[in-house]
């Protein structure tokens, strides 16, 4: 009984995540290998993966991707960084600080998209007219139409345009509370002794932070980094609403070009093969992440 | 004098940067509340409460309940295309479907989680840090990967049993949804409830064992109340987590089954239209952001350990 209790209370879970996760992920695995045609499928070895790498559209989101998730977790680290250092001075109005920066953290990707989205509405939006200032360059059109006159050099992408350089501030908005919460909660296990001792010996504010604070809690900035990275890497639903993936392709992540493949294009093979390499990336980044945290665990 | 610098720099950098975290959310509100006039007005301005003589004038505001009205509103003609049409939905039909999506799938979540959780907290049994692991890592599996797979077997089943169940296929979607959302949800709250778990002290359980309980007994009645914060807080986090969700509802049922559509992805599929004013926008975007932050506000300690304590291992 003793050996089988453990068994029982876990079977249930295990039943659940087995058939709404596991399974769907192998089987993705080896729809990646086939050629789907409605609910048919034939075996055509490693073509989908060729038509994937192969194709420009993947190239080019590959560079939207690796700006979006550089501008966003750089941005979001320092800004998280930054508002903890400060919540971490124990204010008296610390708690009321906390309640109102943490209002992103609980709503709705969608509504965050279509909430920016709006604010940028050629027409009524707030914050038109701000965007229409020569100094951002838009010549008379919309922020989240505006396409840069010469975009690629050598092939890349480059500069972005205007609605992925916004669909990063959206991001970085919703993203905000939760990795303040992780450099605060990060900032809260430096020992006070440590700290202070420093500050005897003459340790200025700068850098007490760059000899001290900051390696104590690197591994935990690291794992917040790779958290970022994943969860900026696989969001749909605020590029859906905000850009849908336009101007033209210029807002096309990976996750969104895996969709429109996917949903759009209804090439289910193509997808799974494009959703394996996406997988394979993640699970990367969450075992590093897990090392991350285990070189803390060790210290 | 350098003190009290010391002691206001913070605090003034911390309103600023409050101040700019609430606005898109204060500016919904305050759209929300806005006339058609005043939404449509050139240049753009946040308040509608200038007067020829003044840029604001308090008793001037001409806040309106317009948007929610026409959110609410009959149509005024059989072939206008929203007004009460929309409505009914949103209120009808997308919030609740969204809260019975959220509701039930988080109290099988917070079940299941909590009954998982107490078997990797207190028994060694063979396979578990693999398990552990094992269930760490689908943590990291991307959403869409699961996704294009649970499309295609959706449509498989679908195929078989519609021809069984005749009108019933609508409460299957929807227990299938329920079934999905469970299974995404319950590796992050397993690990939530298992680190609160771990927090009692086990020496309560072997004593309630000594006095005659059985181990199940002792789950219920020592270890379930005081691990009662932590299902909670998965119970919460999944609620919220599903109220919010968008792609896998618009997926398996959103684009073929409107009846079945969650708040969000009725929302979404409006905007492609258009048609809908700004501040009717903003109002079905308030009705769909409240729930959620009053439970925020409410059980704010509560939010603020789970995401600790779900993140920090």
């Amino acid at each position: 009984m003793r050996k089988l209790l453990p068994w029982l209370l876990l079977a249930p879970s295990l039943l659940v995540i087995g058939v709404v996760q596991l399974y769907p992920a192998l089987w993705s695995v080896w729809l990646s290998f086939q050629k789907v045609a409605g609910v048919r499928t034939a075996p055509v070895g490693l073509r989908n993966y060729a038509l994937v790498f192969g194709s420009r559209a993947f190239a080019e989101s590959l560079w939207h991707t690796a700006f979006f998730l550089f501008g966003y977790v750089v941005l979001t680290l320092l800004l998280g960084l930054g508002i903890a250092l400060l919540l971490n001075r124990k204010l008296k109005l610390g708690t009321a600080y906390a309640s109102l920066l943490f209002v992103p953290w609980v709503l709705s990707d969608v509504i965050v998209g279509l909430v920016f989205k709006l604010f940028v509405d050629p027409d009524t939006g707030l914050f038109a007219p701000f965007f229409a200032q020569p100094l951002f360059g838009l010549q008379g059109s919309a922020l989240l139409t505006h396409v840069p006159t010469e975009t690629f050099i050598a092939s890349v992408p480059f500069p972005p345009a205007p609605a992925l350089i916004y669909l990063i501030v959206a991001a970085v908005w919703k993203a905000l509370p939760f990795t303040t919460l992780l450099a605060l909660a990060a900032l809260q296990t430096v020992p006070r002794e440590v700290t202070e001792s420093a500050a005897l010996d003459g340790a200025g504010g700068g850098r007490m932070f760059a000899y001290i604070t900051l390696p104590l809690i690197l591994p935990q900035v690291l794992a917040a980094t790779f958290s970022l990275i994943i969860g900026g890497m696989n969001g749909v639903g605020m590029v859906f609403a905000l850009t849908g993936g336009g101007p033209g392709t210029s807002t096309e992540v990976l996750s969104l070009l895996l969709y429109s493949i996917g949903f759009s294009a209804l090439d289910l093979g193509r997808a799974a093969a494009l959703s394996v390499f996406i997988a394979a990336v993640n699970l990367l980044l969450l075992a590093a992440a897990l090392r991350a945290s285990r070189a803390r665990g060790e210290r | 004098m350098s003190a009290r610098r010391v002691h206001w720099l913070p605090n003034f950098a911390l309103i600023a940067i409050c101040a700019a975290m609430i606005f898109p959310v204060f500016a919904t509100f305050v759209i929300s509340f806005k006339r058609q006039a005043d939404v449509a007005r050139k240049p753009p301005l946040l308040f509608p409460c200038d007067t020829p003589a003044a840029d604001f004038d308090l008793l001037a505001c001409r806040f309106d309940s317009e948007g929610y009205e026409r959110l609410l509103a009959n149509r005024p003609d059989a072939t206008a295309l929203f007004g009460r049409a929309f409505i009914d939905r949103m209120l009808g039909t997308f919030l609740p479907n969204t809260l019975l999506y959220a509701m039930s799938a988080s109290l099988l979540v917070t079940l299941l989680a909590g009954m998982a959780g107490f078997a990797f907290a207190r028994f060694e049994f063979r396979g578990r840090r693999a398990l552990q692991m094992g269930i760490l890592l689908l943590t990291g599996m991307p959403l869409l990967t699961n996704l294009i797979a649970l499309y295609q077997l959706t449509v498989s089943a679908r195929r078989v049993v519609a021809p069984l169940l005749g009108d019933g296929i609508a409460a299957f979607d929807q227990a299938l949804l329920i079934v999905i959302y469970t299974g995404l949800f319950l590796p992050f709250s397993i690990w939530i409830v298992k680190g609160f778990y771990d927090a009692i002290p086990r020496d309560l359980e072997e004593a309630a064992q000594i006095d005659g309980c059985t181990p199940v007994g002792a789950l219920l009645r020592v270890t379930a109340p005081l691990a009662a914060p932590g299902l909670f807080s998965a119970f919460l986090l999944s609620f919220v987590g599903i109220w919010n969700e968008f792609v896998v509802n618009y997926l398996i049922v959103g684009a073929s089954r409107p009846e079945l559509r969650s708040a969000v992805v009725g929302l979404y599929s409006l905007t492609g239209t258009n048609l809908i004013n700004y501040q009717v926008l903003a109002a079905a975007c308030v009705l769909i952001m409240l729930p959620v932050l009053l439970l925020f506000f409410a059980f704010r300690s509560i939010f603020f350990r789970a995401m600790t304590e779900g993140a920090v291992k």
